[in-house]
């Protein structure tokens, strides 16, 4: 029975997984032109896997990413330059300035489901893009917060790593990307992932087994808010700078399109779909300025003929490597 | 087995020997790299297109500098400050690259200017943000374009002189800080004549549609209606302002208007008798400007537009500030751009050593009607043109 059980396989492959994953975190500074390309593309690959835990796991679909993003930045910024965090207290800040406000929009949004819930997403994500924009003082505006310090690693006044070296940075990122990656792959293993996965599944069967959809929710919305603001934090730290468009409805649509991208229910396609989006934005547009409607139709090429994204497409061709080792699709959904 | 020891040490040594040699010769051939940051695909990829062709304009005028090739590589901000700033970074990190100039954002020029001051480059840049020589000014960091201040200034105080009955003046702002700026300068200006500001609307960032601002102030009743806003949200603004019929109850004035080429896009009907602030005309008759439009038409086949003229100009001084230096040290270039006098598009140009502010004019545009046009880019007559820019000491700039 325990070969059939697709979350033991899925465990099994869970360690090939972060072994796939070390390997490119190692690879990939090494395959692209620099290291803060790398760094970014791990920041959004964050960003996405967050987003993953709503959409491909629970299926909500949420437009307000781009506010935990934004208040992750913002508020890993503020607490940097007015109170001289470091590193680690400006991130465990991001994270629960994010948390708490997938709090508040989460405890509101889930009240509704389906096309309300979106439209409410979209409501606070241009609630919290003015609020922004307004508050200049704190957020510089339109002008973005400028002056955002990149602090060293320190341990009573030591300095262990100089975070300013962009090298030294993107290991410092991807040791982050790693933990929080298989803290992720464990949620999503455990009960409370498979619950998740009930609900996406049958949210009227889950409630009626007993499941407190609500409660179960909310979590999951706190959970993507944390990362997704450590996400924001990382990316103020990486360019000295919180930009506002880091709050805007167009930053909530790139992490959607880059989950989507990668393959939703797949960890390991976040970061597929980021690598692919930055590095795509890059190439293409070297090519036309109009680039964006050529990443319009790539996300159509993918929705209509990868449902599983680059992830499920990178799968089905293992499939077809190696017909004997297949994963099924329970399996792979588990990854 | 010793002879072929022999040759091998000797070969090595041969090597070792011209190495020094082929070395100088590689860096005496390196080419210098000049960084044009321009948004050439995105929302702005109209604006860099021009500003591109104005670069590339500068940079075929020298060949070689310090006896090295001169290249020149695009950056494509993307209309994204984020990018601007990760892809300013690796061209710093891998590249070692130190001379900049561009930017179509504000947001995306005060962001990289810091990026580029700790790398120890130089950066030119023609937006409109006042901090980039106000409190977030920098030793490495220079700006082309006239202020908020004198944008506001010489439009304003030639357009009260012009019309001394019109004492009800209304405006229309966007609401973030550059808004601000201009509105707050207003202000200061209706109070020193004596015009009374009868009403103000804010609008979004984000907003297309004016009519209800519009409606407003119609029913205001004021002489002059102020356009504080710019790119498409002013050429949005003033077409529906025509629409509405406003140009046959008031005078329009358009504060900060792109230049030719949104005065192409509106056309004579929209433009003609609007009032209209610019950095810079084509037909302006300075020796620079007589060059530049020649070398635009024969190269591009097109008169100069602002974004063409702003970054030919600043990528032009900034080669001639690295001649002077005799350089390529970042702090020696700066150096030299402080104090430098040129000639410019808009006559004798002066960069202010207090906080890297080019002192140059500001003009005052009025639309012209078709049948006086003398071709189709004949859009508007110069009224006058001026310099107005606040005291260093109260810029808030902290170089001097």
């Amino acid at each position: 029975m325990t070969d059939k059980n697709p979350l033991a396989v899925a465990k099994g492959h869970g360690h090939a997984l972060l072994l796939l994953l070390i390997v490119s975190l190692i690879g990939l500074p090494l395959i692209l032109p620099s290291a803060t390309l790398a760094t970014e593309i791990l920041i959004f690959g964050l960003a996405a896997l967050a987003c993953n835990l709503l959409l491909g796991y629970t299926g909500l679909l949420s437009f307000g990413q781009g506010i935990f993003f934004g208040a992750g930045a913002y508020g890993a910024a503020l607490l940097m330059i007015h109170l001289h965090w470091g590193m680690l207290g400006a991130l465990v800040g991001a994270a629960l300035f994010g948390a708490l406000l997938a709090l508040l929009v989460g405890a509101l949004a889930i009240r509704r489901k389906g096309i309300y819930f979106v439209m409410l997403t979209l409501a606070f994500s241009q609630m919290a893009y003015f609020l922004a924009y307004t508050l200049s003082g704190w957020t510089g505006g339109d002008n973005g917060l400028l002056d955002v310090p990149r602090p060293n690693i320190e341990i009573a006044g030591h300095v262990l790593v100089d975070l300013a070296d962009p090298r030294h940075f993107y290991a410092f990122v991807a040791l982050l990307f790693l933990l929080i990656f298989a803290g992720a792959l464990r949620v999503i293993r455990s009960p409370f992932g498979s619950t998740l996965m009930a609900i996406r599944e049958n949210e009227t069967r889950a409630a009626a087994i007993g499941y407190d959809i609500r409660h179960f929710k909310i979590l999951v919305f706190m959970l993507s808010g944390a990362i997704t603001g450590i996400a924001g934090a990382l990316y103020a730290m990486l360019l000295h700078f919180a930009p506002l468009s880091n709050i805007d409805l167009m930053m909530s649509e790139n992490i959607l399109i880059m989950t989507i991208v990668g393959g939703t229910g797949s960890l390991f396609g976040s970061l597929l779909g980021a690598g692919a989006i930055v590095m795509l934005g890059d190439v293409l547009s070297e090519l036309w300025p109009r680039w964006l409607m050529l990443l319009g139709v790539i996300l159509i090429l993918v929705v209509v003929f990868m449902r599983g994204g680059l992830w499920g497409g990178l799968a089905d061709l293992v499939k077809r490597l190696q017909p004997s080792r297949a994963l099924d699709a329970k399996t792979k959904e588990t990854l | 087995m010793q002879r072929r020891t022999l040759l091998k040490a000797g070969l090595a040594l041969g090597a070792l020997g011209s190495l020094p040699f082929g070395a100088y010769r590689a860096f005496a051939e390196q080419p210098l790299t000049f960084y044009g940051l321009k948004s050439m695909s995105g929302p702005f990829a109209s604006y860099g297109k021009y500003a591109d062709m104005g670069s590339r304009l500068a940079i075929a005028e020298h060949p070689q500098l310090l006896g090295r090739p001169l290249k020149y590589k695009v950056i494509d901000t993307e209309g994204n400050a984020g990018k601007a700033v990760r892809k300013v970074q690796e061209a710093i990190g891998q590249d070692g690259a130190r001379f900049f100039q561009g930017c179509t954002l504000s947001s995306s020029a005060l962001a990289v200017s810091k990026e580029i001051h700790k790398a120890g480059g130089v950066f030119m840049t023609p937006v409109g943000a006042d901090e980039i020589t106000g409190k977030d000014c920098n030793s490495s960091t220079f700006r082309w374009s006239v202020p908020t201040y004198g944008a506001i200034r010489e439009t304003l105080v030639p357009m009260i002189k012009l019309l001394p009955d019109a004492k009800r003046w209304y405006t229309i702002t966007p609401q973030y800080v550059f808004g601000d700026a201009l509105l707050d300068n207003a202000r200061k200006v209706f109070a020193e004549k004596g015009i009374e500001h009868i009403g103000n609307s804010y609008h979004s960032l984000q907003e297309q549609e004016f009519s209800g601002y519009l409606t407003n102030a119609i029913a205001a009743k004021p002489d002059v209606l102020v356009l504080l806003n710019f790119g498409s949200q002013s050429s949005n603004a003033l077409r529906q302002a025509v629409n509405f019929g406003i140009k046959e109850r008031m005078k329009v004035l358009l504060v900060w208007s792109a230049g030719l080429d949104q005065f192409q896009e509106l056309g004579s009907d929209v433009l003609e008798g609007v009032y209209l602030g610019a950095q810079y005309w084509h037909q302006v008759d300075t020796p620079l400007n007589r060059e530049l439009v020649a070398a635009t038409r024969k190269v591009y086949g097109i008169n100069p537009n602002y974004p063409l003229a702003a970054d030919y100009i600043g990528t032009r001084v900034m080669l001639e500030a690295i001649v002077k230096a005799g350089s390529l040290d970042g702090a020696a270039v700066s150096q030299a751009l402080q104090d430098m006098r040129f000639q410019g598009p808009t006559g004798e140009e002066l960069i202010r050593p207090g906080d890297h502010q080019v002192l140059k004019d500001y003009y005052l545009l009025r639309g012209k009607p078709q049948a006086q046009m003398r071709d189709e880019d004949d859009l508007a007559e110069v009224l006058s043109a001026g310099r107005s820019f606040v005291e260093v000491d109260h810029t808030g700039c902290a170089l001097a």
